[in-house]
C-alpha cells in the first residue's frame, strides 16, 4: 500500500514536527507506522532490504537502491569465498601438522638406529655391528630425504596456501567498506526523499539540492565498490583452479620420489641382510620359536 | 623271563677244558637275556604309556584340562620317540652278530632325543605330586579316578596314579643299568664293546643332566618371579630372620667397600653380568624407540589435509585426494598392523624374559654376600651351620646356573633381536612398495608426468611465481576499495569563513578536518572537526609532506595531512561512474567544464542559493540561503564558469556558481528506477 502523496504531511505530523522527531525515533523505532517500513515499490516489487538489523530504523529509502537480483548475486559470490578461506585456512593447518608429524617419524627413525650403535654389543658381534651400521646409514639417508620432501611440500603446499590466505583480509575489509557505503548510501538517500516529500519552499529547496549533493559522491562511490567486488570477487575465486593445481602436482610427485628412494634403499637393506620374502605367517612363528628357546632356559621366568 | 639257558649253563660248570669257553658262553648267554630284558621291558613300558595316555587320560573328564596338562606333562612326546626307539630296537634284533653293537649306536643317537624329552616331563613331576596329593584329599574323585585306572590297569595297585606318573623316570634311570647288565657280559675286546661303553656313560649322562635341570628350575623358578607386593605386604614379611639376613649382607658390602674385606672377584661372571646389561639396555632402548615411531605415525595419520573441499572439479588437486586417501585407509593401517605384530609384539616378549635374569643376578650377589660372611666365619670358627651350609649351596647353585645360562640368554636374546631388525626393515621396503604401486595410477594421470623431476620443480617454481604476482594484484586491488567520502557539514557560522577562503584561494584548495587536530609546535595549528582551510603547500619546510601549511582565514600554520579531506564544493558536474578507483586528489576537484555532460535536464531556471554570499565588490551581489534566484549567465566576462551573473531581490551581480542549485534536480542516478 502506497501513501497518497497528500497524506505526506499528516505522516510527518504524526511523527512530530520535520527533522527533530528523528532522534526520538532512533529510540523508539515502532513510531515509524509499519506500513511505511514494509511498503512496495509502485512496480510492484518487494521492498528490499528492511534491514532491521539496524539499530536506527530512520533512513530506510522508500525507494529500492540495489536490486535483490545484485544482493544475491553478491552474496552468492562472497559466500563461495569465505567457503573457500575456510577450507584453505584449515587445510593449510593440517599440512603443516602432517608434515610436522612426519619429520618426527622420521626422527625418530634415525634415533632408532642411533641407539642400536651406541651399544657396547657392537664391539663384541661384529654380525651385530655390521648389521646395526647398514640400518643407520639406511635411516639416515632416509631421513635427508625426508627432509628434503618436507622442504619441496613447505615451498610448493604450505607457502602457497598461506599466500592465497593472506588475500582475504583485504578482501573482507573491502566487503566491510561496501556495505559501509551500502548504508551511508541508504541513509542519505532517505534523506532525500524526505525532503522530496515536503513542501518546495526555498529553504527546503536548498536544502534538497544540499542533501542530492551530499548523496551523490556517496552513491557513486557505493556503485563503484559493488562494481569493483562483482567483478573481483568471481575472478579471484576462479584463480584458485590455476593456483592450486600446480602445488598438488607437486605435492603428489614430492611424495612419489620420496617413496621411490625409499623403496630403493631398503630393499637394498633387505637383499643384504639376506632376508627373502617370507609370509607374515612365518615370520609369527618364527617370534614363536625365538620365545620359546628363551623360555627353555631356566633362568627365564614362565608365566 | 626264565628260559632252559640256565639249565644248560650248570651242567656244563664241570669241565677244565671248556673253563675258557664257559664262562664266555655264559657271557654271552647273559648278554643275550640282557638284550631281551630291555627289548621286553620296553615294549610293556610303551604299552603302559599308551594305555595312561589315551584311555585314562580321556577318561578323567572331571579334572580340568590344565590339571591334565601339568599331570601328564608331554607323555605324548615321550611315547613317540619311545616308539621309535622301540621299533630300531627290535630292528636290530634280525642282526644278530652285530645286534649289541647296533643297540650301543643306537642308544648314542637318541641320547640328546631322550634328554630333550624326559627332561621335560621331570621338571614337571613334582607338581604333578602336588596335584595328586590334592586330588587324595578329596575322598569322592580320588575314589572315581582310583576306578577309572583300576579298569585300564588293574596293576597299578591302589596308589593308582602316583604309580603312573613315576613310570617314565623309573625307565630313564633303568637305562643305564640295563646298559650296564649287557656290558658287563660282553667281552672286553669285542668290536661293540667300546660302542656299549660309551652308550652306557651316554645314558647316565643323561641321567645327570637330568638331574641337575631340574635342580636348576627349582632354583630358578623359586627367584625369577619379580613379585608385585604391595608396601604391606613387604613390611609383613620382614621379621627377625629376614632382618638379621639383610643387615648382615649390608654389612658384607659396606665391608667390600670399604676394602676391610676382599671382594670375591669372578673375572668370568663380571664379564657376563656386563655383557648381559649390555643385551638388556639394547632391548629396551630399542621397544621404547620402536613405541615412539608408531605413536608418531599415529599422530602422521590422525591428520588428513584430503578432506578439505576446494571446489575443484578435477585435476591434481582431485588426484591427490584419492591417492591420499588410499594410503591412509589401507596402506598404512597394513603397515602400522604388521609393525605392532611382528616388531612390537616380539620386543615386548623379549623384554618380558629379561626380568628372570635379571632377579637372578640380583640374588646372586645377596648370595654371595651371604656366602662371603659364612667362609670368614668359618676361618674364625672352624665349622658352619646347617644354614650357612645351605648358603653356600644356594650361592653355588645360583651362580652355576647363571654362568652356564647367561650366555646361551645373549646369544639368543642377540639372534632375536637381529631377526626383529630386519623385520622392520622388510615392513619399510613393503610400505613403499604398496605407495609406489597406489600413486602409479595417479602419477599417470598429472599434467606434467613425462617432464624428470628437476625440470618439474622448475616448472611449479615459475608457476607459483606467477600466481603469486596474481595474487598479490588481487589484494592490492581489494585494498584499493576506499572508505566512502565523507562530506562534514559545515560548523555553524563558518560558512562566510568558508566563503572568505573560497574566493581568495578558489575551491580546488579546501580542505575539511576529519577529526580533531591539536598542534604541538608553534606553527601546528589545533582546529575542530570540520573546520575548513585552505591549502597553501603541501609539504613543510623541511620537506616532510605529511605536514601541510594552511590557512584558516584568520591564522596560517601547519597540520598533519592525514587528517584532511578534500572539501567538497559540491561541484555540479562531476562524473565518477565507470571509476573503479576514486583516488582523493583525482578528478573531483576540476568539476567538468559543460552542462552537457548532465542528462539532459530540461533547462530551469529556477535557481536558489544553497550558501549564503556576501557580495565584496560593486561587481557582485549578496545571496542568502535558500533564496530564489534568476541565472542570467553561467559564466563571467572571461568565460569564467566559476562565476554566475544572476539576478535577485532585482539585484544583479556575480555570484559563485557552485552556490547556486536547481530544484527539483535532475533524476538521480543509480539503478533503474521503476517506472
Amino acid at each position: 500500500m502506497r501513501l497518497a502523496p497528500s497524506s505526506r504531511p499528516a505522516s510527518s505530523g504524526q511523527r512530530g514536527a520535520g527533522l527533530t522527531s528523528l532522534p526520538g525515533d532512533w529510540l523508539n523505532p515502532e513510531a515509524i507506522p509499519q506500513d511505511r517500513v514494509a511498503a512496495e515499490d509502485p512496480g510492484g516489487r518487494a521492498r528490499f532490504g528492511t534491514m532491521s538489523w539496524i539499530p536506527f530504523k530512520i533512513g530506510q529509502p522508500k525507494k529500492q537502491i540495489v536490486p535483490k537480483t545484485v544482493e544475491r548475486d553478491f552474496e552468492r559470490e562472497y559466500g563461495k569465498l569465505q567457503q573457500l578461506e575456510e577450507q584453505t585456512k584449515r587445510l593449510q593447518k593440517d599440512m603443516k601438522k602432517s608434515t610436522d608429524a612426519d619429520l618426527a617419524m622420521s626422527k625418530s627413525a634415525v634415533k632408532i638406529s642411533l641407539d642400536l650403535l651406541s651399544n657396547p654389543l657392537c664391539e663384541q658381534d661384529q654380525d651385530f655391528l655390521n648389521m646395526v651400521t647398514a640400518l643407520d646409514t639406511a635411516m639416515k639417508r632416509m631421513d635427508a630425504f625426508n627432509q628434503e620432501k618436507v622442504n619441496q611440500i613447505q615451498k610448493t603446499v604450505i607457502e602457497p596456501l598461506k599466500k592465497f590466505g593472506s588475500v582475504f583480509p583485504s578482501l573482507n575489509m573491502a566487503v566491510k567498506r561496501r556495505e559501509q557505503a551500502l548504508q551511508d548510501y541508504r541513509r542519505l538517500q532517505a534523506k532525500v526523499e524526505k525532503y522530496e516529500e515536503k513542501e518546495k519552499t526555498g529553504p527546503v529547496l536548498a536544502k534538497l539540492h544540499q542533501a542530492r549533493e551530499e548523496l551523490r559522491p556517496v552513491r557513486d562511490d557505493f556503485e563503484a565498490k559493488n562494481k569493483q567486488l562483482l567483478d573481483e570477487m568471481p575472478r579471484f575465486y576462479n584463480s584458485r583452479l590455476d593456483y592450486f593445481q600446480p602445488s598438488f602436482e607437486s605435492l603428489i610427485r614430492a611424495q612419489v620420489v620420496y617413496y621411490s628412494e625409499m623403496h630403493k634403499i631398503f630393499g637394498d637393506l633387505t637383499q643384504q641382510l639376506a632376508q627373502p620374502g617370507r609370509p607374515d605367517e612365518q615370520r609369527e612363528r618364527e617370534n614363536e620359536a625365538r620365545l620359546s628357546e628363551l623360555r627353555a632356559l631356566s633362568i627365564v621366568a614362565d608365566d | 623271563m626264565t628260559d632252559h639257558g640256565d639249565d644248560e649253563l650248570s651242567s656244563r660248570t664241570g669241565s677244565p677244558d671248556k673253563e675258557g669257553r664257559v664262562p664266555e658262553e655264559r657271557s654271552l648267554l647273559h648278554q643275550s637275556l640282557a638284550v631281551r630284558e630291555l627289548i621286553d621291558t620296553e615294549v610293556s613300558y610303551l604299552h603302559v604309556l599308551q594305555l595312561c595316555a589315551s584311555d585314562i587320560r580321556s577318561h578323567l573328564q572331571q579334572l580340568p584340562q590344565g590339571d591334565l596338562d601339568v599331570l601328564f606333562s608331554n607323555i605324548d612326546d615321550i611315547i613317540k620317540v619311545n616308539s621309535k626307539l622301540l621299533h630300531d630296537l627290535q630292528e636290530t634284533a634280525a642282526r644278530e652278530e652285530e645286534q649289541v653293537q647296533l643297540i650301543g649306536n643306537l642308544f648314542l643317537e637318541f641320547q640328546e632325543e631322550l634328554e630333550q624329552v624326559y627332561k621335560v616331563y621331570c621338571a614337571s613331576y613334582e607338581q604333578a605330586l602336588l596335584l595328586v596329593e590334592a586330588y587324595r584329599m578329596e575322598p569322592r574323585l580320588q575314589r572315581e579316578i582310583q576306578d577309572t585306572i583300576e579298569a585300564v590297569l588293574p596293576q597299578a595297585g591302589s596308589s593308582g596314579l602316583s604309580f603312573l606318573l613315576v613310570i617314565p623316570l623309573q625307565r630313564i634311570t633303568k637305562y643305564p643299568l640295563l646298559l650296564q647288565k649287557i656290558l658287563e657280559n660282553t667281552l672286553p675286546d669285542a668290536s661293540a664293546y667300546p660302542v656299549l661303553q660309551r652308550a652306557t656313560s651316554a645314558l647316565q649322562d643323561v641321567v645327570t643332566n637330568i638331574n641337575e635341570y631340574k635342580r636348576r628350575k627349582e632354583v630358578a623358578s623359586k627367584y625369577t618371579k619379580v613379585e608385585h607386593l604391595s608396601l604391606r605386604e613387604r613390611l609383613a614379611r620382614i621379621n627377625v630372620h629376614t632382618l638379621s639376613k639383610k643387615t648382615t649382607r649390608l654389612g658384607q658390602l659396606l665391608k667390600q667397600e670399604a676394602g676391610l674385606v676382599p671382594k670375591t672377584e669372578d673375572k668370568e661372571f663380571d664379564d657376563l653380568e656386563e655383557s648381559f646389561h649390555w643385551v638388556s639396555l639394547c632391548v629396551t632402548e630399542l621397544k621404547n624407540n620402536v613405541a615412539a615411531y608408531l605413536d608418531n605415525l599415529e599422530a602422521f595419520l590422525r591428520f588428513r589435509p584430503q578432506e578439505y573441499d576446494l571446489d575443484i572439479p578435477g585435476g591434481p588437486v582431485v588426484q591427490y585426494c584419492y591417492l591420499a586417501r588410499d594410503l591412509q585407509l589401507q596402506a598404512f593401517p597394513e603397515f602400522k598392523q604388521r609393525l605392532e605384530a611382528l616388531v612390537w609384539q616380539p620386543l615386548c616378549s623379549l623384554a618380558k624374559a629379561l626380568a628372570g635374569p635379571q632377579n637372578l643376578i640380583k640374588k646372586r650377589l645377596d648370595k654371595l654376600l651371604d656366602f662371603e660372611r659364612v667362609e670368614e666365619k668359618l676361618l674364625e670358627v672352624g665349622s658352619m651351620t646347617y644354614e650357612e651350609e645351605a648358603a653356600r649351596h644356594m650361592y653355588e647353585a645360583l651362580n652355576s646356573l647363571l654362568v652356564a645360562e647367561l650366555p646361551q640368554f645373549k646369544q639368543l636374546a642377540v639372534r632375536w633381536l637381529g631377526q626383529i631388525l630386519c623385520t622392520f626393515v622388510t615392513l619399510q621396503r613393503d610400505l613403499a612398495k604398496q605407495v609406489l604401486q597406489r600413486a602409479e595410477g595417479s602419477l599417470a594421470q598429472l599434467p606434467h608426468h613425462h617432464i624428470s623431476d628437476p625440470a618439474f620443480r622448475k616448472l611449479v617454481e615459475d608457476a607459483l611465481g606467477q600466481t603469486s604476482h596474481q595474487l598479490h594484484a588481487f589484494q592490492e586491488n581489494f585494498e584499493k576499495v576506499l572508505p566512502p567520502p565523507t562530506t562534514q557539514p559545515l560548523l555553524p557560522g563558518a560558512e562566510h569563513q568558508v566563503q572568505a577562503l573560497l574566493s581568495r584561494y578558489g575551491p580546488g584548495k579546501l580542505y575539511q578536518v576529519t577529526s580533531n587536530i591539536s598542534g604541538s609546535g608553534t606553527l601546528d595549528l589545533t582546529l575542530p572537526r570540520g573546520h575548513v582551510v585552505a591549502l597553501l603547500q603541501d609539504k613543510d619546510t623541511k620537506g616532510n609532506s605529511s605536514r601541510w601549511l594552511v590557512d584558516t582565514g584568520g591564522h596560517r600554520g601547519y597540520v598533519p595531512a592525514g587528517k584532511l579531506e578534500l572539501y567538497h564544493m559540491v561541484p555540479r558536474e562531476e562524473e565518477l561512474r565507470g571509476q573503479a578507483r576514486p583516488h582523493r586528489d583525482s578528478q573531483r576537484q576540476t568539476p567538468e567544464p559543460t552542462l552537457a555532460s548532465v542528462p539532459s535536464v530540461p533547462a530551469v531556471t529556477q535557481v536558489v542559493a544553497v550558501y549564503p554570499f556576501v557580495a565584496r565588490s560593486s561587481h557582485e551581489v549578496s545571496l542568502q540561503a535558500g533564496q530564489q534566484v534568476t541565472v542570467l549567465e553561467a559564466q563571467d566576462k572571461k568565460g569564467n564558469p566559476e562565476w554566475s551573473l544572476v539576478e535577485v531581490n532585482g539585484q544583479r551581480g556575480y555570484v559563485p556558481s557552485s552556490f547556486l542549485a536547481r530544484a527539483p534536480g535532475p533524476a538521480l542516478w543509480g539503478w533503474s528506477l521503476p517506472s
